[in-house]
């Protein structure tokens, strides 16, 4: 389990986008680097990150190596109505972890 | 009479010898309670030897010291040894 | 012995004297720990040169050691210092800030209406705070939220700010991304606020908001304050969240993409650059630092102007007091030898860094650069920080000797 800061709207409104911030504390290892010894060090980044809002998928990526340690996330969503927002993603070593948050449409 | 003023000016408008590369630093630390000039250039050479290689017990000194070679601490030490 | 000096002296003083007549001149702009050394250095290094010091205030206020003015537990006026012994160097010492370069014609001009020509111009501006870099801190939120980041007027208002604060209360403290001047002072700061708190108000708290998740002597200051003042420090890296976004100094609130947090004192350690008339003089890049040759401290950008101190882009040497002083030597030895037709020889520099953790607990960082491919690298193999496991008696001599280093300096600098 690795450390998830989620940021959405106390309220948001039906049909305006509101924007959702995502701080996930991820090493991303970048498979480039060697350790003191010249011993490549294996990569291990998140690889697919998934947004989803009442089950609906909103936002779906791929990342790759370059993507900085402790990714910072910002995007935008738009709600019909109340919803649960759920986010999941997989690292390489096969780990996958979803934290949700409610979203409130006034 | 004239002459020892004269070569008195003179002193004073010479130059000091440049210091070789480190030796300037030093004086950011050493002066006052922990002074460095005219300090016997021997004696200054085998304490930084000994900082260098942990023979002697210090705080920053040793952390100093390693990024010199012996001849480079001997010419620092020869340096402030000749300053006034 | 001493006569043969003399004669030697004697022997070697004709050509000295011949270039006299030649004065070149250098003006040094900025009185701090790298403009009056490279000031007074230059007349040190070369007595026949005519060298001009331009620095607004005739009382410099000096920033290392303030963090204990603000803790209560160092008197301010042991920060100031004048500028008596730098003009008995023979340097024309002029208080008045530079206001325009005109690199073209290889002039000065300062506040005073004069214009000042030199051969070779040494710049040592210092920091000036970036602010449109924190989106709702600008000069006049710094009276509400101070920074502190230049030493006078503000380091008092921050301490009449702690001793007016109710026990109980909370201090917060952003801290920004790198590069800026005194890597590890914010957290020398947090721990003396938290020594003081500690003390007269042990029901309050000190959050420290951080942009970036590792800092300088890290180690060593987070295990201090595990020992030293255990629920009272906290420290929020980016990774938590603590980079923070907005101030808001009508409310005394730091917001985060995360949160927002009310403090009761408001503490903010601004973005900064190099000081303004480095970009003025065209020697600033777009980082809003100043790229230089570390063979001689020349800027990379303008012929004829070197830029010292925490204005520089120094390579692996932290903007700190001890550099800008090892720096200024350096550059005025380099100055010396190019105005008399010489190439400078490849510099070696050290610097030394103590911290206070507790007044009586010490912590040090060290370093020894050389120029490796165009800028000053680490030696490897030199350097480091106090160890972790050192005896509380090395951390009570560490704290001497950062006092001593003060004295020092500061003779060599101002007295």
């Amino acid at each position: 389990m690795v450390r998830v800061l989620i940021n959405v709207p106390k309220q948001v409104f039906r049909s305006i986008p509101f924007e959702v911030k995502v701080l996930i504390s991820h090493p991303m290892e970048s498979g480039q680097r060697r350790d003191q010894v010249g011993q490549a060090i294996p990569r291990d980044i998140i690889n697919h990150f998934v947004c989803t809002l009442d089950g609906e998928t909103v936002l779906d990526a791929d990342f790759f190596p370059a993507i900085s340690a402790n990714p910072f996330l910002a995007f935008s969503v738009v709600a019909e109505k109340s919803g649960i927002l759920a986010l999941t993603f997989v690292d390489d070593q096969g780990v996958t972890q979803t934290e949700t948050v409610a979203v409130n449409v006034a | 009479m004239n002459r020892p003023t004269a070569l008195g000016l003179a002193l004073l408008l010479v130059a000091a010898a440049p210091p070789p590369p480190g030796a300037s630093s030093c004086s950011g630390c050493h002066g006052g309670a922990l002074p460095l000039a005219g300090r016997e250039a021997m004696q200054t050479t085998e304490t930084l030897l000994a900082f260098r290689s942990g023979e002697r017990p210090s705080t920053v000194m040793g952390r100093i010291a390693k990024g010199f070679d012996p001849s480079e601490l001997g010419l620092i030490a020869a340096w402030w040894a000749a300053e006034k | 012995m001493i006569r043969r000096r003399q004669v030697l002296a004697g022997g070697l003083a004709a050509p000295f004297v011949a270039k006299a007549q030649a004065r070149a001149r250098v003006v040094v702009v900025g009185g701090g720990f790298g403009g009056a050394t490279a000031a007074r250095f230059l007349r040190r290094y070369d007595p026949a040169l005519d060298v001009t010091l331009l620095e607004p205030n005739t009382v410099f206020t000096v920033c290392p050691f303030s963090n204990l003015v603000i803790a209560g537990g160092r008197d301010f006026a042991a920060q100031r210092f004048g500028y008596d012994a730098v003009r008995a160097e023979g340097v024309a010492v002029v208080h008045a800030a530079a206001t325009t370069i005109d690199t073209a014609a290889r002039t000065v001009m300062a506040a005073n209406g004069t214009r000042y020509p030199y051969d070779r111009l040494v710049l040592s501006p210092g920091i000036d705070i970036v602010w449109s870099g924190l989106a709702g801190y600008d000069e006049a939120a710094a009276s509400k939220m101070p920074h502190a980041w230049k030493a006078g007027e503000q380091t008092l208002l921050l301490r009449r700010q702690l001793e007016a604060m109710p026990d109980g209360g909370t201090v917060v403290m952003s801290v920004p991304p790198n590069p800026y001047r005194c890597p590890p002072g914010p957290y020398e700061r947090a721990s003396l606020i938290a020594w003081y708190l500690t003390k007269h108000k042990p029901k309050s708290k000190i959050l420290v908001l951080d942009a970036k998740d590792a800092f300088s002597k890290q180690k060593l200051f987070q295990a201090a304050w595990k020992q030293l003042y255990p629920g009272l420090l906290e420290w929020v890296s980016l990774s938590d969240g603590g980079k923070v976004t907005r101030v808001d100094p009508a409310s005394l609130t730091f917001e985060t993409e995360f949160g927002s947090h009310k403090a009761d004192v408001g503490i903010v350690v601004p973005p900064q650059r190099a000081g303004a008339i480095a970009a003025g003089a065209g020697v600033a890049d777009r980082s809003g630092w100043c790229p230089i040759d570390p063979m001689t401290f020349e800027s990379r950008l303008v012929p004829g102007i070197h830029v010292i101190g925490d204005a520089a882009i120094a390579g692996a040497m932290p903007k700190s007091a001890f550099a800008a002083n090892a720096q200024a030597k350096v550059c005025a030895a380099a100055v010396v030898s190019l105005l008399n037709g010489k190439k400078p020889d490849e510099p070696r520099l050290i610097n030394t860094c103590y911290s206070l953790v507790a007044p009586e607990y010490g912590i040090s960082v060290a370093g020894v650069y050389r120029p490796a491919n165009g800028v000053l690298a680490d030696i490897e193999g030199a350097g480091g920080t106090s160890p972790p496991d050192a005896p509380a008696e090395q951390r009570i001599q560490e704290a001497m000797f950062g006092e001593q280093w003060f004295a020092t300096i500061t003779a060599e600098v101002f007295g």
